[in-house]
């Protein structure tokens, strides 16, 4: 019973149990010894515990109290000092908090599917089951081994028309199956039946629940209504659940024939569920036999092969994000360290001066587990605090991530208000409180019994331990940071093909544009030269940089020989590559010649030039289908890339405009001056040609380049930013570190002095001294800087290793920095005055 | 004298088993365990403190200075070497006489309005 009771006493805070302990214990033998009877003694007992239940929080509230008041006192003496650590570290965990939401969303939160990690997805469906038609692919379908179901799915941009009003909205083309298949229970009405997905019956729509609540404001009686997309009316038979808005934010579903005749099969996606008990490696072997028996005899799909993959849907969705991401938390993790390093080194500091008040406190019986706790306490107020500023900066992080990188599933914003992301700032927090506070408390044990005013040797060691991985972690960010500045400005550099500067765009939804485009597209485009200041104007079925799906493919064939290729296709109107600034390297642009009546005509890009090298091409024929058009080549201009500086060129083959039916219209104006300037003017013009038709989209091309290199920009400024940070923080830990060994040592320095060392000697001494853990950083850092070259890939496709160079440079910045700080530190030496020192202690 | 003054009241009022305590001390140094029992013995039973409760409050005695450990000990063949003894310190006295008077004041007051209590 006794030791029961003394066992329980450990729930008093250190302090009151060493004052009080033996005295609790004694007063609890007297009343037990005193007790008669089994039942007085039980009762002893009871009222010991409730004693003890009553009277330990307020003991530990105010131990606590005392020791944060005096941390509190402690780290007023040292504001600037305390200020940078507490910056730094608030800044480690509030950036690593942020990232660690974007993780959150991507891989940690579930999908809001059934059963989600049984999902596989591929872009490529085996080609030839569709060109086989309908009944192949239910055939394919029902009979394979490895996929329970699968359903095709498409997404694209429409004009949703409901009533008066119209909307451009993402419209996903699926088979019947394709909500079933997710698990996607309708919030209202039903989902596609069987059968709705053959061709001519596909005149039913299942709408988002966003879409429902803004356009019907959440009526059940929307059930029934009529929706028109790209001017066909459908009927409205279900609401998706809430959330619910894959692929691509999709505001309307509606059921798709899948096989060669439908338009988009080109590009087309499919979405499958695994059998239970076939792992994902195991359909991943069958479907790739499926594409060999598929593609085996059609040699233009072996182009394809490379794109055939099966992916989990979960890695899908996080797409390039998902090792961006997890390569930025452990950049993240490398400046949490930093800043740790920081932190321990002060308290450690702290420690060794306050060596002799903390040996005063513990001769006058403060124990070590009292210390110790006192000193987590220290550093659990940092940190805690830390955590707080830090969930502000996890905040902004999230943020501008979600700018970067915008989340996929409207179901999983990257949000910091969220347990998992609380609990990991939290534990973040008091992990480094507990860690960096226990590192300087096991020195006290030592620091007991070593004398007073002796060198603290393991507290010197720890400390040179702590700037060489300081110094380590920076040379690998600066190096990262360097390369990733270079490969950014490289990648600014590169040649789009096209110039962006004074150049405004838009784009225009027509609603019937099956017959309207190149009429509706030649006025939009005189008007557009006719206002003041446009120096030319062109039209395109797609332009770079404009963010919709580029989804027009064609087969082909150069003259008769040739096997059948494909590549995409592109609408332009005269005058497009002019206003584009796209050289044309051979032959000639379109021209008003070029009319409906006139010889087909073609343009290809110089990347499809490549195909056919040292070949004239202009003047050759194409052979398209399934136009069953046979055109001429009149010219070859410079490849676009598309989607910004990061992608490829593509091989494109441009049609003109007025020999083709319908393209999807966007216009482009070069201006004179500031193009800001004419957006309103260029819509306007555009805007006069047909009232009904809404224009949309209205940017410049500087503007749009801007959106595309938003990811890699963010890498970058978040990397150098980093890296600079780091850097800061290193040279501050150096110079605290040498200043600190300078003053621990005035007593050696003044004797040097004293006997005759000349103070400029003893100053390269003690700084040769301080310079020796940061070059042994140094050098570790060269290390990981080299291996750090293959993980920024994934932050930017065309980053650069990290060569000699680079890694040298970023080595030399570091060591060059550090010594400037250690030696600014070490100028105290040359003053010391050796009477003085001596008589210091 | 203004600030002893002040001192003395910020401590007010006290704490029940605090102001029993400073009373008991006012008749000499006592250990922790005869301080509980003659507060026992003084409240009919009423008033049992528990160790915590006791040193506890012997903690913040100690603190404020109303307190103190005494190095005298009483015959060394009554005295038990692990027993620490307490005395109170003359600002503990004054202390405990301001409660009094803080009470007595408190008392008058209660009379006034309502009258002395029958049974008196």
């Amino acid at each position: 019973m006794k030791r029961l009771y003394r066992m329980l006493l450990r729930i008093y805070p250190a302090g009151f149990r060493e004052e009080y302990g033996s005295e609790l214990e004694r007063q609890f033998s007297d009343e037990y010894r005193e007790a008669e009877g089994r039942r007085a003694r039980i009762g002893v007992g009871l009222r010991a515990l409730a004693d003890l239940a009553a009277t330990a929080p307020a003991e530990i509230a105010r131990e606590v109290r005392q020791d944060l008041r005096y941390a509190v006192r402690v780290y007023r003496q040292r504001p600037v000092a305390m200020a940078l650590a507490l910056a730094a570290l608030a800044l480690a965990i509030g950036a690593t908090t942020g990232i660690f939401s974007v993780l959150n969303a991507l891989l940690i939160r579930s999908l809001p599917f059934r059963e989600p990690e049984r999902l596989v997805e591929s872009a490529v469906p085996p080609l030839n089951l569709l060109l086989g038609g309908a009944n192949a692919v239910d055939a394919w379908r029902n009979g394979s081994p490895y996929l329970e179901d699968v359903a095709f799915y498409d997404p694209k941009p429409m004009n949703l028309g409901i009533g008066r009003e119209s909307w451009r909205v993402t419209v996903s083309e699926t088979t019947a199956n394709f909500l079933r298949l997710l698990g996607a229970e309708p919030e209202l009405g039903r989902g596609f039946s069987d059968g709705e997905d053959k061709q001519d019956r596909s005149r039913v729509a299942v709408i988002g629940y966003g879409l429902w609540q803004q356009a019907f404001g959440g009526d059940p009686g929307a059930l029934g209504s009529t929706i028109r997309l790209n001017g066909v009316a459908l009927t409205v038979v279900g609401v998706a659940p809430r959330n619910f808005d894959f692929p691509e934010k999709t505001a309307v579903w509606t059921p798709a024939a899948y096989n060669h005749l439908s338009a988009t099969y080109f590009m087309s996606r499919i979405i499958g569920r695994l059998k239970p008990g076939v792992s994902f490696d195991q359909a991943t072997a069958m479907y790739h036999a499926d594409i060999q028996r598929a593609w085996g005899r059609e040699p233009q799909f072996k182009r394809l092969e490379d794109e055939a993959r099966l992916y989990q849907l979960r890695d899908r969705l996080a797409g390039p994000v998902r090792p961006a991401s997890l390569v930025l938390m452990g950049m993240m993790a490398f400046v949490l360290l930093i800043a740790c390093a920081n932190l321990a080194h002060l308290l450690l500091s702290r420690a060794t001066e306050r060596r002799q008040e903390l040996a005063i406190r513990a001769a006058l019986g403060a124990s070590r587990a009292r210390l110790t706790r006192q000193l987590i306490t220290e550093a659990t107020v940092l940190t805690a605090a830390a955590a707080i500023a830090g969930l502000a900066v996890a905040q902004w992080t999230a943020r501008l991530a979600a700018i970067a990188q915008p989340a996929q599933l409207a179901s999983r914003p990257y949000s910091v208000l969220d347990w998992r992301v609380l609990a990991f700032a939290l534990g973040l927090a008091a992990a480094t409180g507990i860690a960096f506070g226990v590192l300087p408390a096991t020195l006290i044990g030592q620091m007991q019994r070593t004398q007073p005013g002796t060198r603290g040797s393991s507290a010197s060691r720890m400390r040179a331990v702590l700037i060489a991985l300081q110094a380590a972690l920076t040379v690998t960010l600066a190096a990262g940071s360097f390369s990733m500045g270079r490969s950014f400005l490289k990648l600014m550099g590169i040649d789009l093909g096209y110039r962006t500067s004074r150049v405004v765009t838009m784009s225009v939804s027509l609603p019937h544009w099956n017959d309207h485009t190149a009429p509706f597209a030649r006025e939009a485009l005189a008007r557009l030269r006719a206002v003041p200041g446009v120096e030319s104007a062109g039209a395109a079925s797609y332009l770079p940089l404009v963010d919709s799906k580029i989804q027009e493919g064609t087969f082909f064939r150069l003259d008769r020989s040739e096997p059948k290729q494909n590549a995409r296709v592109m609408i332009t109107s005269p005058g497009y590559f002019r206003t584009m600034g796209t050289p044309v390297i051979e032959g000639r642009e379109f021209t008003e010649a070029d009319r409906g009546g006139a010889a087909p005509v073609v343009i290809v890009t110089e990347e499809f030039a490549w195909r056919y090298p040292r070949q004239r091409l202009v003047g050759r024929m194409l052979y398209l289908e399934p136009a069953s058009v046979w055109a001429t080549i009149v010219g070859v201009v410079r490849s676009q890339r598309f989607l910004g500086p990061e992608s490829d060129p593509w091989e494109v083959i441009y049609r003109p405009m007025d020999q083709y039916e319908q393209w999807f219209a966007t216009f482009v104006a070069k201006v004179r001056g500031n193009p800001e300037g004419y957006l309103a003017a260029c819509r306007d013009a555009v805007q006069g040609t047909d009232r009904g038709i809404p224009v949309f989209d209205v940017k410049t091309l500087d503007q749009r380049l801007a959106d595309a290199v938003a990811r890699p920009r963010f890498y970058t400024t978040a990397i150098v930013f980093l890296a600079g940070f780091a850097l800061l923080v290193a040279a501050i830990g150096a110079y605290g570190a040498a200043s600190h060994s300078i003053s621990q040592r005035t007593h050696e320095i003044g004797i040097r002095i004293a006997v005759g060392g000349p103070p400029a000697r003893v100053r390269g001494m003690v700084f040769r001294q301080s310079m020796a853990p940061v070059c042994v950083g140094v050098v570790a850092g060269l290390l990981g800087a080299a291996g750090l070259g293959h993980f920024l890939k994934h932050l930017m496709a065309s980053a650069e290793p990290t060569g000699i160079w680079i890694c040298g440079s970023a080595a030399i910045v570091i060591a060059a920095a550090t010594a400037c700080a250690i030696w600014t530190a070490t100028s105290r030496v040359v003053r010391t005055d050796p009477t003085a020192a001596l008589q210091v202690e | 004298m203004a600030k002893v003054d002040e001192r003395v009241q910020a401590q007010l009022p006290l704490p029940p088993p605090i102001f029993h305590m400073l009373l008991a001390l006012c008749q000499g140094e006592r250990h922790g365990y005869a301080l509980k029992r003659e507060i026992l013995r003084r409240t009919n039973g009423r008033l049992n403190l528990g160790a915590g409760a006791l040193y506890g409050s012997i903690a913040r005695m100690v603190e404020r200075g109303l307190v103190e450990e005494s190095e005298a000990r009483p015959d060394l063949h009554l005295d038990d070497e692990r027993r620490r003894y307490y005395r109170i310190t003359s600002l503990g006295r004054r202390v405990a006489q301001a409660e009094a008077s803080r009470m007595r004041d408190l008392v008058q007051l209660a009379e006034d309005c309502l009258g002395q209590p029958e049974t008196a």
